[in-house]
């Protein structure tokens, strides 16, 4: 399964709440990969605490790979390659959990051929046969990088993919993200461009609100009533904005609690910062605990 | 204990779906088994309040409130929760059809025998009832504003077909709902000289008027509802009509007996309603049964009805046709209830029919078609006094707000209940029996009701402290354990002399408390009275604040750096905002 992770904007938390789904993904017992593909700034290195790729690899990058400067990019296993303890050593039970850094120093795609496009799609067979999940993280907006793996994903009908736009619980992330999948030159325009179903694309995406402030929230409670009044007030009114442009409880898989740590700094969030050192909170590790199970259940995509 | 409208409904739903839904697999049927009303009474517990009440609307995932996603967390997630919906209506809709098409409104399990030892024949269990016509009135009418709404976020062809073939059984269970309301309606003419004549005479006559002019009084009273009943079409057969016409000495009582009329011609419409079944029951209105119909014709003409557009034209047409008798038989009880210039005969309880039988359901039932009338033509509040007196007597003598002693025949009442003859079932077996053991939900929906209307300040807290007594008394009347736990009716719990125990729940009655707290939820979303004297006494106050802060304005001189500046100003606020809302709520107080 290719899963697709794209954002409406920049800092909606998507590489955070994306590497944290495929680590989470990874310890239910699946075989996952991460590939970097937001190469105007690869950080997922760091974000999995490997330091040697940070801000990506100096060489044979997947902006290389993608280039034709190398046959295969690098992989990283970061149950090996982690400077985090806690990342260390494989838990008990856990699949492999693979990263694919971008290029340091890369720079966003300004262009793509038709032998890109063709070295792309060969990638993403081998590595759907060889690991059960890989997620791609596309980088925010409309890019390049989007249309690439729009145009790789059309060439190889055979593979299951899905994507999830992630977006934040504010108005204009709401009417963004519904313009970055069904507005003009939208992820459904450019995919039926490039020869995709627009119905059958519609289906496989799904949104994920990040970094979500519930009115009924353990952060709320210094608030005075009149104020939470008016929270709860306006959650309403996101909610129905959010039907009306499609992006509403129905076309969502999960949603992220606002959290300090990813706040703070962008990071795996282990069991340990939950259970041990308690930095993080047990209902934001639930939630990508539950995303990580519902991004290949048939059930969590049917619709309606 | 206050209604809470909304919490109450949720903690409802809660036990409802807990009851229903076992395993993956909905339970039809409760205490009394399964069959057409039961079964419409148990998926109107649900989809009632999701289409009267905004909060409560089911059929939009998207803008589902939390709380009803959890108290409805036992049938599935907010995506499951209108498809089991929408699965569930289908296997109503389909198991009341029969294999010719015609939809089914048959009594079935409710149908009692007379005598105990008799077989209820299966020609009789198929019976079409009123009870049935009027729940699937409400039923389809909620059913397709549930589609037409969940239609749209919908975007599967499988959920698409399905919500298609449910809308066409939806609107055919409609039509054969309102064909059959039509041939159930009927009129029963009597000479005043015979029984009947003078049983009617001597209920209108309190003041004891000499009966001649009674007699005349009354003739002229009722003469626009004669009138109308001349005009009526659809289902009726025209010698009785000629009958009313050349006899204009007759006296008459109007509204619907129990199922569809002996011999009633069928109703010539273009509607798919499959063949018109023959009638058995007999040729005279019952009180219970013409209170039961008004009930479901109201959403006939409801608001959301009407904006959502839910009727063709033909539809439209029986519509009418109905509406008609609903006006006429509201008008003719209005008149006999409240006729003359002392007592009401509505007020001389127990209320005694025509034909000499006596019964507070009866008062209680002409208490309900007076109240309508008057939330219909928003009548005057001495009017609403008067029902007020009426109905606090009612819950006295029924042992709601006064407890029950040994052997006291009213509790009787509310169980076992109170059995109606069936005349006219014989002709296919034993004589069957209606039992009604509503009383105390209905007399709590009446009471909301004329609350709701109420224009006055006294009459209304009146009506509302009597409401908020019953209630009490319903709460009390909860399963509190077993499969029917927070479900209706349990009266053990209240009266001592009750030892039945049932386990299951009584969709008959729980069904009616959820009427009832839709009324309560519905008649809370208006704005609060305002009492004249309040708006006076607030404008007089505002007055007087805002001349000491202009004189204050006036007088203080402007020095920069001066701290009262701020003060003024945030004061000037205050007086801007209860400008805003003086008028809607004169008692609020400045923080």
């Amino acid at each position: 399964m290719l899963v697709f992770a794209i954002s409406d904007k920049g800092g909606t938390g998507r590489s955070v709440t994306g590497t944290n789904i495929v680590y989470r993904h990874a310890l239910q017992g699946n075989d996952v990969c991460y590939l970097d593909f937001d190469f105007g700034s690869p950080t997922a290195g760091a974000i999995f605490s490997v330091s040697a790729v940070a801000r990506g690899a100096p060489e044979n990058g997947l902006h290389e790979y993608l280039r034709g400067d190398c046959t295969q990019p690098r992989r990283v296993d970061v149950w090996a390659e982690s400077d985090r303890e806690a990342l260390r050593t494989r838990p008990p039970g856990a699949g492999r959990l693979v990263l694919l850094p971008g290029t340091e120093s890369g720079g966003e795609l300004s262009a793509f051929t038709d032998e890109v496009v063709n070295r792309c799609a060969q990638l993403f067979g081998r590595l759907e046969e060889e690991f059960d999940l890989c997620m791609v993280d596309v980088s925010a907006g409309r890019s390049f990088t989007a249309e690439l793996v729009l145009a790789a994903t059309a060439r190889l009908p055979a593979i299951p993919f899905r994507w999830l736009v992630f977006h934040r619980w504010t108005r204009q992330h709401i009417i963004a993200a519904d313009g970055l999948v069904t507005g003009a030159d939208g992820l459904l325009d450019v995919g039926a461009r490039l020869g995709h179903d627009r119905e059958d694309l519609h289906d496989r995406i799904r949104f994920v609100r990040t970094a979500v402030l519930e009115p009924d929230a353990a952060e709320l409670v210094g608030l005075r009533d009149e104020q939470r009044a008016w929270l709860s007030a306006c959650d309403g009114e996101l909610r129905e904005l959010a039907r009306r442009h499609g992006v509403g409880r129905t076309a969502m898989l999960g949603k992220v609690p606002l959290d300090p740590v990813l706040q703070w700094r962008e990071q795996l969030i282990t069991d340990e910062d939950v259970l041990a050192s308690k930095i993080a909170n047990a209902e934001t590790a639930a939630a990508f605990d539950e995303l990580a199970k519902k991004i290949v259940d048939d059930s969590a995509w049917e619709g309606l | 204990m206050k209604i809470q409208p909304r919490q109450q409904l949720l903690e409802l739903w809660e036990a409802a779906a807990r009851a229903s839904y076992r395993d993956g697999v909905w339970n039809w049927g409760g205490r009394d088994g399964s069959n057409s009303i039961s079964d419409a009474e148990q998926l109107l517990c649900f989809m009632y309040p999701a289409y009267e009440l905004p909060a409560f609307r089911l059929d939009t995932p998207d803008d589902t409130s939390d709380d009803v996603l959890t108290a409805l967390s036992v049938l599935g997630d907010p995506m499951g929760i209108p498809k089991l919906l929408l699965d569930v209506l289908g296997q109503y809709l389909r198991k009341y059809t029969a294999d010719d098409g015609r939809p089914l409104f048959s009594g079935g399990s409710y149908f009692r025998p007379q005598d105990e030892e008799a077989k209820v024949t299966p020609e009789q269990l198929q019976l079409d009832v009123v009870d049935s016509f009027s729940m699937s009135v409400t039923l389809a009418l909620g059913t397709l504003g549930f589609l037409k709404i969940f239609e749209r976020s919908v975007r599967r062809e499988k959920i698409l077909r399905e919500i298609g073939e449910l809308r066409e059984l939806a609107g055919k269970r409609l039509s054969a709902a309102m064909t059959g309301l039509l041939r159930s309606f009927t009129f029963h003419t009597f000479d005043p000289g015979s029984t009947e004549g003078r049983a009617l005479l001597r209920t209108v006559n309190q003041t004891g008027a000499p009966e001649r002019r009674v007699l005349d009084d009354l003739r002229r009273a009722l003469g626009p509802v004669r009138a109308g009943l001349r005009d009526l079409t659809h289902g009726l057969d025209s010698r009785k009509k000629e009958d009313l016409e050349e006899n204009k000495n007759l006296l008459f009582e109007c509204g619907w007996t129990w199922g569809i009329v002996k011999d009633a011609p069928d109703v010539d419409t273009r509607l798919d309603i499959g063949p018109q079944p023959k009638g058995v029951a007999v040729d005279r209105p019952f009180l219970y049964f013409t209170v039961n119909a008004l009930v479901g014709i109201a959403d006939l003409f409801s608001e959301r009805t009407r904006n959502l557009g839910l009727l063709n034209d033909d539809q439209l047409t029986l519509a009418r046709a109905i509406q008609h008798r609903w006006d006429l038989t509201q008008s003719y009880w209005r008149t006999i209830a409240t006729f003359g210039r002392g007592v009401w005969p509505l007020e001389d309880i127990p209320w005694r029919t025509v034909d000499e039988r006596e019964s507070d359901y009866y008062s209680l039932g002409v208490t309900a078609m007076v109240v309508q009338s008057l939330v219909k033509n928003r009548s005057a509040d001495v009017d609403l006094d008067r029902v007020a007196g009426v109905l606090e007597e009612l819950a006295i003598r029924a042992r709601i707000t006064r407890r029950a002693v040994a052997d006291d025949p009213p509790v009787r009442m509310h169980s076992p209940g109170v059995a109606i003859n069936l005349h006219g079932s014989d002709t296919l077996g034993p004589h069957l029996q209606w039992v009604v053991s509503d009383f105390a939900i209905t007399l709590l929906k009446r009471t909301i009701w004329a609350a709701s209307i109420a224009q006055n300040t006294r009459i209304r807290e009146r009506l509302l402290t009597l409401a908020d007594q019953i209630w009490r008394h319903i709460l009390l009347r909860r399963h509190t354990d077993g499969p029917a736990a927070g479900l209706w009716d349990q009266p053990g719990n209240v009266f001592g002399d009750i030892q039945t125990r049932d386990q299951e729940t009584s969709w008959y009655f729980t069904e009616r408390v959820v009427e009832f707290l839709v009324s309560a939820a519905k008649s809370i979303e208006g704005p609060p009275l305002r009492s004249p004297q309040l708006v006076e006494l607030a404008y007089q106050m505002l007055g007087e604040a805002e001349h000491l802060l202009d004189h204050e304005l006036v007088k203080r001189p402007l020095l920069p750096g001066q701290t009262i500046q701020p003060k003024l100003g945030s004061i000037q606020a205050s007086l801007q905002r209860a400008r805003a809302i003086i008028s809607d709520r004169p008692a609020t107080r400045r923080r």
